[in-house]
């Protein structure tokens, strides 16, 4: 039973197909930029360029991701036709337009203001109105998650949710208190300057309000991977998950302190206080805790897959996990990035270890590591996983997939490690060319040079990964009933706090106003706090 | 055993997230809020109640007032706005070129070109020539003559002249292309390790910011001393110190160079 194939297909191959061209776009902003070309004549070039790239990596490609897995993971977990499939259907339209009506101003130089907005400067009303649709667009989404949800509940009262239906809502939740911060932002402070209402803008408190969405949105981003850790990866190798407990305990935490904590972003920023600054910096470090949760239950779930293949010993067993599967590789792959990322995350989050990379390379290395890295891993193993459920073809060549998988692995380490690096020599982030005639950058051309050659390795598996994709099409088998990871033990009960939302919806929501609720008054209320606005590409 | 409902006191995943989570809100508020701020100087020089105050980024004086004397930082009193940079109505134009062709012609030139040394007006922007006129106005531009003049116009006769002198044709129509050839590249790239932003960036050519003067074919004389002013402070009525801060690191030859650039009146050989 699968009747919303053409839904996430279609969800899928826009998504794979945007991913596919704003990734050639990052390459060709590493070429640019490397000693391997002469400078971009008109920066602005590349400024329209990360601006594309941005907004289809940041909004497009993980949005209709996580949509198209949500509603797969709706019929397939919950074993119930998707409700309200028109509905779903109008929501991808809106992501669809709204996508066409942002790319636009973007490709024509009217909108190159980066995917996070950075207000003073202003673009054309219709970027910010393509990424409102898009963003109602997968507001659909959410209420057809919780609709299906009920009714299902309403079928099988006293049941627990399954886990990865769990993980999935809770996501849909997570993304519906994210996106507010950035609809309020472009709503109420950078539409009535766009439509030409108002020539200043209070950036700080725009700021401020982004800042609510932009951590989150990355929690957003890595639920999908994290659905997939619980309640794919055990069962593709073959193996059964640790604890299907702590699998909802961890969805439910990120919940709750993901949300909270974007002002670690605006450490350097003079309108938030010291005060503040701290606090979310001490929440922002609580997100390590559901992390860590994440990789003790995995790394026990594969184990357990290892000793029932007769691994033995105390750390012997690692020998005997199946490393030929794909989704083995991908599972440690995914690991290494986003241990890497996260060590280098726990940097950027302290509010005094912030300083030293503020603004530089080593953010750049950092959100790609973990996003492009440990997450879209797993959104390439979600769709192998899922594609012969949608297509009806048969199992894909394990070969063509792990070299695809080696490639990603291997170019993005390439490409962000040395980004690390230049980062901590304090090269900036943001810039559209480097003078490395001048004696004290010379030296650092390399790492420019090596992040194009990591670049031009991710281009290649993603090529990789939309041929095999393609070329599965049109053959006929038909699939083995898809299902989720079993647990070791099934739980009888499911405590009933953890069997629905509402406490942890309440809490996400009473932290945020603890957090935002100050600031944000404060700065609203402060008189004299507008700047002019710079308008973008308006002469 | 029945499980109590969630939102009850007897709901232990209830009691313990929820104690848990207020507690540990409380103490990060208590480290940020009082117990860092107690070890900073500067946080705790009012007594606790402003050293929360700054914790929580309420703008006040933090240290007792200094009497030392405050130097004025406006340099401008001209708050630009897009209306401004909008071209005025025909009977505008009409009365603004009555009062140019009597007033500023003798330097700018009947059509606005100069045959000296003083800037071309003719299809100057708006905005542009408001603001310069309002500064020689209010006193914060200085120049004896256009001081002289600017007093005496009113408001209405300032739009009116900027609204003539945009009805005018330029000098050299088109703007600096990235990859003119000749072009310095402190015009196309600036240079990045000086902090310094390329001239096209708000001049015109990769974009224009409100309030940037269209510079192509000035007099170089005129271009020249400007950004001599500029460097050195002597003029200072750029709003945020913009132009002081581009070219204060500049060697003269680079002054000279970008001045005479900007200057050229025919399009660059090459060019199409």
């Amino acid at each position: 039973m699968f009747l919303a194939r053409r839904l996430v297909l279609a969800h899928f191959w826009i998504a794979f197909v945007a991913f596919l061209v704003a990734l050639v776009l990052g390459e060709w902003q590493m070429f640019v930029r490397s000693p391997l070309s002469a400078w971009v004549g008109d920066p602005e070039l590349y400024y329209r360029s990360v601006t594309g790239h941005g907004t289809v990596m940041g909004y497009v490609f993980p949005t209709l991701l996580a949509m198209g897995f949500g509603y797969a993971i709706t019929e397939l977990a919950l074993k119930q036709p998707l409700i309200g499939l028109r509905w779903a259907w109008a929501g991808f339209w809106l992501v669809m337009i709204g996508t066409a009506m942002a790319a636009t101003p973007v490709a024509l130089g009217q909108a190159s203001v980066l995917y996070t907005f950075y207000p003073p400067m202003i673009g054309s009303p219709f970027y910010y109105l393509g990424i409102v649709l898009v963003v109602i667009g997968s507001w659909v989404w959410v209420v057809l998650m919780t609709i299906n949800l009920r009714a299902w509940k309403k079928r099988n009262e006293g049941k627990s949710i399954p886990l990865a239906m769990f993980g999935n809502v809770a996501g849909a939740y997570l993304w519906a208190w994210t996106s507010v911060g950035a609809a309020v932002e472009i709503l109420f402070l950078i539409l009535p300057v766009a439509l030409g209402f108002k020539d200043t803008i209070d950036a700080g408190l725009a700021r401020v309000f982004f800042s609510w969405t932009l951590h989150a949105i990355v929690y957003f981003w890595l639920m999908p991977s994290y659905i997939a850790f619980y309640t794919i990866v055990p069962r593709a190798i073959g193996g059964r998950l640790y604890s299907d407990t702590m699998g909802r305990v961890a969805f439910v935490l990120f919940l709750v302190f993901s949300m909270p904590i974007g002002i670690h972003h605006l450490f350097a920023d003079p309108q938030v206080g010291a005060g503040f600054k701290f606090l979310h910096a001490v929440f922002t470090a609580m997100v390590a805790v559901p992390t860590f949760l994440t990789v003790f239950t995995i790394v026990a779930s594969v184990e357990i897959a290892a000793r029932l293949r007769g691994g033995k010993g105390l750390f012997g067993w690692v020998k005997a996990l199946p490393w030929s599967n794909p989704m083995m590789l991908a599972v440690t792959f995914s690991f290494i990035m986003l241990g890497f990322g996260g060590a280098g995350g726990i940097i950027n989050m302290s509010f005094q270890l912030n300083e030293t990379i503020h603004n530089t390379q080593w953010v750049t290395g950092h959100f790609h590591l973990i996003f492009a890295g440990a997450i879209v891993i797993m959104y390439f193993m979600i769709a192998y996983d899922l594609w012969p459920q949608l297509t009806g073809c048969r199992p894909l060549s394990a070969a063509l997939v792990k070299i695809q998988l080696w490639l990603w692995f291997v170019g993005m380490m390439v490409m962000t490690l040395p980004w690390h690096w230049v980062g901590l020599l304090g090269m900036p982030r943001r810039m559209a060319y480097f003078d490395l005639t001048n004696p004290a950058l010379e030296a650092q051309g390399w790492t420019l040079l090596v992040g194009t050659v990591g670049g031009l390795m991710l281009v290649l598996s993603a090529l990789l990964f939309v041929f095999i994709l393609a070329r599965a099409r049109g053959a006929e088998a038909e699939p083995a009933p898809f299902t989720f990871s079993m647990p070791v033990h099934m739980p009888v009960t499911t405590p009933v706090a953890l069997n629905g939302f509402g406490l942890w919806v309440a809490m996400m929501i009473a932290l945020t106003v603890v957090n935002y609720g100050f600031p944000v008054a404060q700065l609203a209320a402060l008189k004299d706090t507008s700047v002019p606005a710079i308008p973008i590409g308006g002469r | 055993m029945q499980e109590p409902p969630v939102y009850a006191w007897s709901n232990r995943w209830f009691r313990w997230s929820v104690s848990s989570l207020f507690i540990l809100a409380i103490a990060t508020l208590l480290v940020g809020f009082l117990w860092l701020p107690s070890v900073q100087s500067d946080f705790t020089a009012k007594g606790l109640w402003d050293s929360i105050c700054r914790a929580a980024g309420v703008p006040s004086e933090w240290s007792a007032p200094k009497d030392w004397p405050r130097a004025s930082a406006r340099t401008t009193n001209v708050v630009l706005t897009s209306a401004m940079a909008r071209a005025g109505p025909g009977d505008r134009i009409g009365r603004g070129a009555t009062i140019a062709i009597q007033q500023c012609s003798m330097c700018h030139g009947a059509q606005g070109m100069s045959e000296g040394t003083s800037p071309n007006l003719a299809g100057q922007y708006p905005e542009v020539v408001i603001k310069q006129l309002q500064d020689y106005k209010r006193g914060d531009r200085s120049s004896a003559i256009m001081q002289t003049l600017a007093r005496k116009l009113s408001d209405r006769d300032i739009v009116d002249i900027a609204s003539y002198y945009d009805s005018l044709p330029r000098a050299r129509a088109t703007p600096v292309r990235v990859d003119e050839p000749g072009a310095p590249a402190l015009v196309r790239v600036g240079d990045p390790l000086r902090n310094i932003v390329p001239c096209v960036a708000c001049h015109g050519g990769i974009d224009h910011k409100l309030g940037a003067p269209w510079l192509e074919g000035m007099p170089k004389a005129y271009l020249l001393s400007e950004l001599k002013d500029f460097a050195s402070g002597v003029r200072r009525n750029d709003s945020y110190g913009q132009m002081r801060n581009m070219v204060r690191t500049l060697t003269a030859q680079e002054l000279d160079d970008v001045a005479e650039f900007y200057a050229r009146r025919e399009p660059a050989a090459g060019s199409r």
